[in-house]
């Protein structure tokens, strides 16, 4: 008599974020967020070389890619860092950064030798960074060296490496056209600036996708659809001023497709997760100064 | 490129890299209790100061390395940016201060230290029971100092070589992105060895803990300085080098 009751609203709670809400992210579970991440970055960061390929494919790798490394923050900071929640997405852009520049090189340089096939090179400056990745996390996690003792964190520092090497060579790849090293290092047609000091907008850009879901969602009642919708949401605030730096970089007809997809995905993914905050919460005091969903 | 001047890069990414990270652990880093005055530093944490002050250091490095044409001194490029993150730590443990002081109403007081070790100041008297101190005190001032001029000039010692035409010979916006992002992996598992609030060189922590964070810095700055070699190595990074 008594068991009863107690399983019936324990089966409730369990049902009830998923009646209420669709986006759910149960079939991509971690591992297979983050293969399919890895083979749709991977591919479209290898694809980025060639000019022709529109920017907003690479929108959409970049936002797949920014949906990993926001899985891994939430991941490996659920456990408690000790320093918040953003140092982990920051250490991995900076990662990215060493990652995406030694890519970048070698991908060139093995071109200019021995022709398309060395377009795969980029892959190795995400290899590189994913030994690196590991190794910082067995140094921040083994008892002998800094002993964080986090499940997890050695692969998660991997991944969070692999993101963001992806995500800034796919950025350079968007504002420059191509992620040929020539066309990063010489200036913009018209303007005194080279793509590559773009870099200091993408770091924060993507670094700002990862870390920012996790680190606003956090709590007791975190769910991981919810903060991964916001992963997308800041997935397509990057392309939104990513659009508008290619408009003015490459033309318009690189840079507004880009543009209008993003805010697109800004828009359904904002009202999504307004959504299932609405729906998820037990009551929702409209302060009045944002226009929220009937709130 | 020849060997010698690639194992002089290599070593000064290594000597720059535990540069930051011994600068990180000389700040007074507050972290959240801090932000209620309940601890003694700066109310946030150490990569936001850390990545905050190296990245005006690498401004004032950047700017001083142009008064060369070619080949900046580098003694004088790493020098610079370190007194620029040093006056920027100043400012900010400065207008910290003052905010504790004149808002919260606090008296600046370290938490881990009975006598303050350079001005020889009573501590223990002036701290509320149950906190862990409060304010930047003088000892954490000095400290924060000279931690804001190690890391700074970490940063621009990586920033200077890679940057040179006598030895990287990057672009300028190459130069500073990669000295960044060694700078900042550096800084980040300086802080999670820290984990949390430090208050500098007095405080007990610092000498628990200086030297596996060395350890790390060396092992990180070493692997990605090899992949910077990597880098330098193809020859397409340089400001002439372009294909």
């Amino acid at each position: 008599m008594t068991v009863t009751p107690a399983v019936e609203e324990e089966e409730k709670k369990g049902e009830k974020p998923k009646e209420k809400f669709k986006f759910s992210f149960d079939y991509f579970n971690e591992s297979r967020l983050g293969i399919f991440a890895l083979v749709v970055g991977a591919i479209i960061a290898v694809a980025a070389f060639f000019p022709s390929l529109p920017a907003f494919v690479k929108g959409i790798g970049v936002m797949a890619v920014i949906l990993w490394g926001a899985d891994s923050v939430r991941k490996t900071a659920r456990y408690g860092l000790g320093t918040g929640v953003p140092s982990i997405g920051v250490l991995a852009v900076g990662f990215g950064l060493v990652g995406a520049t030694t890519g970048m090189a070698i991908g060139s340089e093995i071109y200019h030798y021995f022709g398309s096939i060395g377009i795969l090179g980029a892959l190795a400056g995400v290899a590189f960074m994913a030994v690196i990745g590991y190794v910082s996390g067995v140094l921040a996690n083994s008892e002998r060296f800094i002993g964080m003792k986090i499940p997890g964190l050695e692969r998660g520092m991997a991944e969070l490496a692999m993101a963001g090497t992806l995500a800034i060579i796919l950025e350079c790849s968007i504002v420059a056209g191509s992620w040929y090293i020539g066309d990063i290092l010489s200036p913009i047609k018209g303007y005194n600036i080279a793509p590559v000091a773009f870099i200091a907008v993408m770091f924060i850009l993507a670094g700002f996708g990862m870390l920012q879901p996790y680190n606003s969602c956090l709590g007791a009642d975190e769910r991981r659809g919810r903060t991964l919708l916001m992963a997308i949401e800041i997935g397509g605030i990057n392309c939104i001023i990513l659009g508008a730096v290619a408009t003015l970089s490459l033309g318009a007809v690189q840079g507004v497709p880009l543009l209008v997809m993003g805010a697109i995905v800004w828009v359904v993914f904002y009202r999504a997760y307004m959504k299932a905050c609405m729906d998820e919460s037990y009551a929702t005091p409209g302060t009045g100064l944002i226009k929220t969903l009937g709130g | 490129m020849e060997p010698i001047t690639l194992v002089i890069i290599l070593v000064c990414i290594i000597i720059g890299g535990m540069l930051g990270s011994l600068g990180v652990h000389l700040l007074p880093v507050g972290g959240a209790p801090a932000a209620m005055a309940t601890a003694t530093g700066i109310a946030t944490g150490c990569v936001m100061l850390m990545t905050g002050s190296a990245v005006t250091g690498l401004f004032t490095a950047s700017s001083v390395a142009t008064f060369w044409e070619s080949n900046p001194s580098v003694l004088l490029v790493s020098l610079s940016g370190g007194v620029g993150a040093m006056l920027m730590m100043g400012f900010t443990m400065l207008i910290a201060n003052l905010i504790y002081i004149f808002g919260a109403g606090v008296v600046p007081v370290s938490g881990r230290a009975a006598v303050d070790p350079i001005t020889k100041e009573s501590q223990t008297e002036y701290k509320t029971p149950r906190t862990d101190g409060h304010g930047v005190p003088n000892v954490c001032f000095y400290s924060g100092i000279v931690g804001g001029f190690v890391g700074g000039f970490g940063g621009a010692l990586i920033y200077v070589v890679l940057v040179s035409s006598g030895y990287a010979g990057f672009s300028v916006e190459t130069a500073v992105v990669v000295a960044l992002g060694i700078f900042i992996a550096n800084a980040i598992m300086a802080a999670y060895n820290i984990g949390g609030t430090i208050e500098g060189f007095h405080d007990p922590k610092f000498k628990e803990r200086i030297v596996t964070g060395l350890t790390c810095a060396f092992v990180i700055s070493l692997m990605c300085g090899i992949m910077v070699l990597i880098a330098i190595e193809t020859g397409t990074l340089g400001a002439g080098g372009v294909l």
